[in-house]
């Protein structure tokens, strides 16, 4: 797996019925189907999250998201594993990811 | 520990943060202005910096300004105002973590910790396998832990078993010179000898006689043992139903119910007495008379003891050296024969037989009538 130089911040949204602020985090793995999220926002899970990150030039908004599994890291930080709900979505983060892994320049 | 520098405008804020740092054990090397901070890294070389977000500066220019300058500098932003939005920006802009307000020593210690030893996110067209779960992991290597000990003790357990088993004596004499019978209550062998009329409570893992029931008016010569019952036969054909006391106390009697009888059996069911002359096996019911039921011809030489092992009945046969399992439904049929070598060289008659749950045992009398009682324990006798 590539790796890029920096981790990918991320601006992590919650639906309205959860009535939480907006928290952010970093991006340790990003998949077409779901990335590994760690962020000091307590994330459980089954929740649902709406990330917005940029990648390679592109910006994703409100990329839909299960938390389906988290846990606290080392350093106290939520580790939390994603996956995209919306198959849309996910088609789009591939291309994307596809074309910045091709081009070499993660 | 590690050297922070700490860059923020208010006093306020570096003692504030500085004291955190602190008690996180790193040293903190306070700058108000960029150039303070840019003279602090050159002279200090931290292994990062913390800015702070307001109070007049802009985290976000003094992020890539000091990136600018030293591109491997992990730099951490502390928000004096909560903004996600600013958060994120700060981190495009280069910032390796984002603390929000309030600053928290744990919040400050997750932070630092995590910025000290950061890495690129990790990318991938496809969807990787899922991650590995330490705990689930965990559980299946102490399964499987677990499993192998148990398996390696099970394993050890046998091999003592088999050799404290190879240890014990397969055969020894017997404090007694004329046994007739031989009878398993569970946990010990019973040696019936007519001649001193006693029954000799006999360990089956050593030599010891544990105890001595002497049955003064009668010359028992076979005994069963049931669930709540010791059955005697004596010589004169008398069957006595005893409790399992200590005195073997007599509850019934049937004066003469089985003349001759060599062995006797107990099924759960039926009380099984066999007359050795005759060569004669009875099923009798457990009525006022032991009514006979049924009455089969046995094979054989001379059968001279009887036993039921749990499934099956069993006849001992002195001329022949061997053991007849036979049919429950009809005794008269023989459904295995073994042969009994230990008895070849004919100095010894069998006499009794039982059964302690994985070994035959015989009991068996000099023919000479010269010598102790032998018992012999069959391992080898297949069922």
């Amino acid at each position: 797996m590539t790796r890029a130089p920096r981790l990918i911040p991320v601006l992590l949204a919650f639906p309205a019925a959860a009535a939480r602020q907006d928290a952010w985090g970093r991006l340790t793995v990003l998949t077409s189907g779901g990335a590994e999220l760690s962020t000091a926002a307590r994330l459980a899970a089954g929740e649902r999250v709406l990330l917005s990150f940029e990648l390679g030039g592109d910006r994703f908004e409100g990329l839909r998201a299960r938390v389906s599994r988290a846990e606290d890291d080392a350093d106290g930080h939520r580790l939390a594993e994603l996956s995209f709900e919306d198959p849309v979505q996910r088609r789009a983060l591939a291309r994307v990811l596809t074309d910045l892994l091709a081009s070499g320049l993660p | 520990m590690a050297e922070i520098g700490l860059l923020a405008a208010e006093t306020a804020d570096r003692e504030e943060l500085g004291l955190l740092l602190g008690e996180l054990g790193h040293l903190a090397h306070g700058a108000t202005r960029l150039d303070e901070a840019l003279e602090t890294v050159r002279e200090r070389k931290p292994r990062a910096f913390l800015v702070v977000d307001g109070g007049g500066l802009d985290a976000e220019l003094l992020s890539r300004e000091l990136l600018r300058a030293f591109p491997l500098l992990p730099v951490v932003a502390a928000l004096k105002t909560r903004d996600a939005a600013r958060a994120v920006a700060l981190m495009r802009a280069g910032a390796a973590e984002v603390v929000a307000p309030p600053w928290t020593r744990e919040d400050l210690k997750a932070c630092v910790s995590k910025t000290l030893r950061w890495r690129g996110t990790a990318l991938s067209p496809v969807r990787a396998a899922p991650r590995r779960r330490a705990g689930l992991w965990f559980a299946l290597a102490a399964g499987v832990f677990l499993a192998a000990a148990l398996g390696v003790a099970s394993h050890r357990r046998a091999q003592r078993a088999r050799a404290q088993a190879a240890a014990l004596p397969d055969r020894w004499y017997l404090p007694v010179d004329h046994p007739a019978g031989l009878a398993f209550d569970g946990r010990h062998l019973w040696v019936v000898d007519w001649f001193s009329q006693s029954l000799y409570e006999q360990s089956s893992g050593d030599q010891q006689v544990l105890a001595v029931r002497h049955l003064t008016a009668e010359t028992p010569v076979a005994a069963a043992f049931a669930t709540d019952a010791v059955w005697t036969v004596s010589a004169d054909g008398t069957i006595v139903r005893r409790m399992r006391d200590e005195r073997l106390t007599p509850l019934q009697r049937y004066p003469k119910a089985a003349p001759d009888c060599a062995g006797l059996a107990f099924d759960g069911l039926y009380l099984w007495t066999l007359d050795g002359h005759a060569k004669v096996l009875t099923k009798r019911l457990l009525d006022a008379a032991l009514t006979p039921v049924a009455a089969y011809r046995v094979k054989g030489l001379k059968p001279t003891a009887l036993l039921w092992d749990g499934q099956a009945l069993w006849t001992l046969d002195a001329g022949d050296r061997v053991l007849r399992r036979l049919d429950l439904d009809d005794p008269a049929l023989v459904l295995q024969v073994v042969s009994l070598p230990e008895y070849g060289d004919g100095r010894y008659a069998p006499t009794g037989l039982s059964w302690d749950g994985r070994n035959f045992w015989t009991v068996a009398e000099r023919r000479d009538g010269q010598g102790p009682a032998l018992l012999i324990r069959h391992p080898a006798v297949p069922r």
